[in-house]
C-alpha cells in the first residue's frame, strides 16, 4: 500500500506543485543522487533495506565493492540523510523535518526501524571514546558521494596497540 | 548493489561460499599478522598481549562476509589480576547498555557479568567474566521459533532483532544465563548496536568491531587477560596457547562446544 502511494508521486520534485509530501533533503544535496536515481530509491528502498539487513547482519557482508566502500547498514543512510533544524541540531524521527518522516508521515506508513536504530548520526560527528572513528572525515559523506575513501577506512582501522609490556 | 526479492535472500551463506580462499587467509591474518612477526612467546600466567594491525582494504574485503573457515573465539585467563569490571564497563559503553530508565536492576541488559565463586571447603575464591559463550551447538539457536537467534558462519551467535518476537524461549534454553530481554522503550542507542524493546539480546562478540578489524571491547579493556582470535587457524596466538596449555570450557559436559575458553577455572 505505502509503496504504491510513494511510487505514485515518485516523479514529483519535492512539493513542486503543492501536492504530495514535502520531502526534506539534506543540505548540499542539489544535483546529487543517492545510490540510484530518486525515482528508483523511492520505489525500491524498502527492498534494498531488507536485502541489506540480511546481508549485513546475517551474512556479515559489511560493504560493497565497485571501488567504493559502502556500509550496508542503516547507519550509512542516516549519516547521509540527517537533517538539521534552524538551531543546527539534528532532528529526530518524530519531527516532520526528518528525512524519513517527511514522506512517511504524509503517506501514513509507520516505520519501526528507529525503535532500535539511531535516527540521527552518532554523537553528531563525535564518536564515543571506545570507537576509533574520531579522525574520520565524515564531511564528504554527502548524498551522491556516499562512500568513505580508502583513507577514511584506514582511519577507522584500529590503532596499533603496543605489545611490549 | 543489487536488489533481491525475499526468495533470493534465503540463501544466507551464499556470499561467503563465493569468497576466495586467499581473502579468507588474509582475513584471518590481518589481526594477528604482526604478533607472529614479533615472535611473541607465551607461557601460563604470562601477559598475553596481541597487536591489531591496521587493515587496508586490499588485504581484507568487507564484501565477502563471514566465512565458516573462521571460528572466532576467546580465551579468558582468570589467573591474572585484572579488574573484570573494566570489561563490563567497556562492554556497556561499546553497546550503549544501561540506558534503561524504568527497569529493575535484575531486568537490565547485561552482555557480560562477573561471577564470583568460592570453595566453601578450602575458602578459595575467584572471579571470572561470563558472557555468551558462542556455543557451536547453541541451544538458543535450536529453540528459536523464528530463526532470529542465529549463528553466523564464523561462529558468532547473535540475535537478528528484525525477526525476534520476544518469546524468550532462548533465554530459558541458554545454560549460561547469557541473554537479556529489553523491557522498555530505549532511546539513544549506539550506531553499531541497534537495540530496542521487546527483543532478546546478548553478547555478539562485538561483531561490528570484528568486521571492522578490531578486537571486542572487553578484550581491549582486559589488559591482555582475554585474548581473541580464530580458533580454526593453528597459527593464531589463541590456538597456539590452547594447543600448548589447554583451556577449559564452562560446563563442557553439555557438549555445546563454546567458543569461549578459560584458563585457571
Ligand atoms: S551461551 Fe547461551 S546465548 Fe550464547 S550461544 Fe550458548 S546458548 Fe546461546
Ligand atoms: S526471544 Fe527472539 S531470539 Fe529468543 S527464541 Fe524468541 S524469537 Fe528467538
Amino acid at each position: 500500500m505505502g509503496l504504491a502511494l510513494i511510487a505514485g508521486f515518485s516523479t514529483a520534485n519535492a512539493n513542486q506543485d503543492g501536492l504530495g509530501p514535502k520531502i526534506t533533503l539534506p543540505e548540499n544535496s542539489e544535483g546529487k543522487s543517492c545510490l540510484f536515481p530518486s525515482e528508483q530509491m523511492r520505489r525500491e528502498h524498502p527492498d534494498m533495506l531488507k536485502h541489506d539487513r540480511i546481508q549485513t547482519l546475517r551474512e556479515g557482508v559489511r560493504a560493497q565493492a565497485d571501488g567504493k566502500v559502502l556500509d550496508g547498514s542503516l547507519k550509512q543512510c542516516v549519516n547521509c540523510h540527517a537533517i538539521k533544524d534552524a538551531s543546527n541540531k539534528f532532528v529526530r524521527i518524530d519531527n516532520e523535518q526528518h528525512f524519513c518522516a517527511s514522506c512517511h508521515k504524509y503517506a501514513a506508513v509507520s516505520i519501526d526501524c528507529f525503535q532500535c536504530h539511531r535516527d540521527i548520526p552518532e554523537g553528531s560527528g563525535d564518536f564515543h571514546a571506545l570507537t576509533n572513528h574520531k579522525d574520520v572525515n565524515y564531511s564528504n559523506v554527502a548524498p551522491g558521494t556516499y562512500s568513505l575513501t580508502t583513507e577514511d577506512m584506514a582511519n577507522i582501522a584500529p590503532e596499533v596497540i603496543s605489545d611490549d609490556n | 548493489m543489487t536488489i533481491n526479492n525475499e526468495n533470493k535472500n534465503n540463501g544466507e551463506t551464499a556470499s561467503s561460499a563465493e569468497s576466495s580462499i586467499n581473502l579468507e587467509a588474509s582475513r584471518r591474518n590481518f589481526i594477528f599478522g604482526s604478533v607472529a612477526a614479533a615472535g611473541l612467546t607465551v607461557a601460563p600466567g604470562m601477559m598475553l598481549y596481541q597487536t591489531a594491525n591496521a587493515r587496508s582494504l586490499s588485504d581484507f574485503s568487507l564484501k565477502d562476509g563471514a566465512s565458516s573457515k573462521v571460528r572466532w573465539g576467546m580465551l579468558v585467563n582468570t589467573t591474572k589480576e585484572v579488574d573484570w569490571n573494566k570489561c563490563v564497563e567497556a562492554c556497556n559503553k561499546e553497546h550503549g547498555l544501561g540506558n534503561e530508565k524504568d527497569s529493575r536492576d535484575d531486568q537490565k541488559t547485561q552482555y557480560i557479568r562477573v561471577v564470583d565463586v568460592k570453595n566453601k571447603g578450602t575458602g578459595y575464591s575467584m572471579s571470572l567474566p561470563v558472557m555468551c559463550q558462542h556455543c557451536e551447538n547453541a541451544p538458543c539457536v535450536d529453540v528459536c521459533p523464528t530463526g532470529a537467534s542465529m549463528k553466523r558462519a564464523d561462529g558468532i551467535v547473535l540475535v537478528d532483532r528484525h525477526r525476534c518476537i520476544g518469546c524468550r524461549y532462548c533465554m530459558m534454553a541458554c545454560p549460561y544465563k547469557a541473554r537479556s530481554f529489553v523491557h522498555e522503550v530505549l532511546t539513544d542507542q549506539t550506531e553499531n548496536t541497534p537495540r530496542g524493546k521487546g527483543c532478546v539480546e546478548s553478547c555478539n562478540m562485538c561483531v561490528s568491531r570484528i568486521d571492522n578489524g578490531q578486537e571486542p571491547a572487553c578484550v581491549e579493556a582486559s589488559e591482555g587477560a582475554i585474548i581473541f582470535g580464530d580458533l580454526n587457524d593453528p597459527e593464531t596466538p589463541i590456538a597456539k596457547i590452547l594447543a600448548k596449555h589447554g583451556g577449559k570450557q564452562i560446563r563442557a559436559d553439555l557438549k555445546l562446544n563454546p567458543g569461549v575458553h578459560y584458563q585457571g577455572i
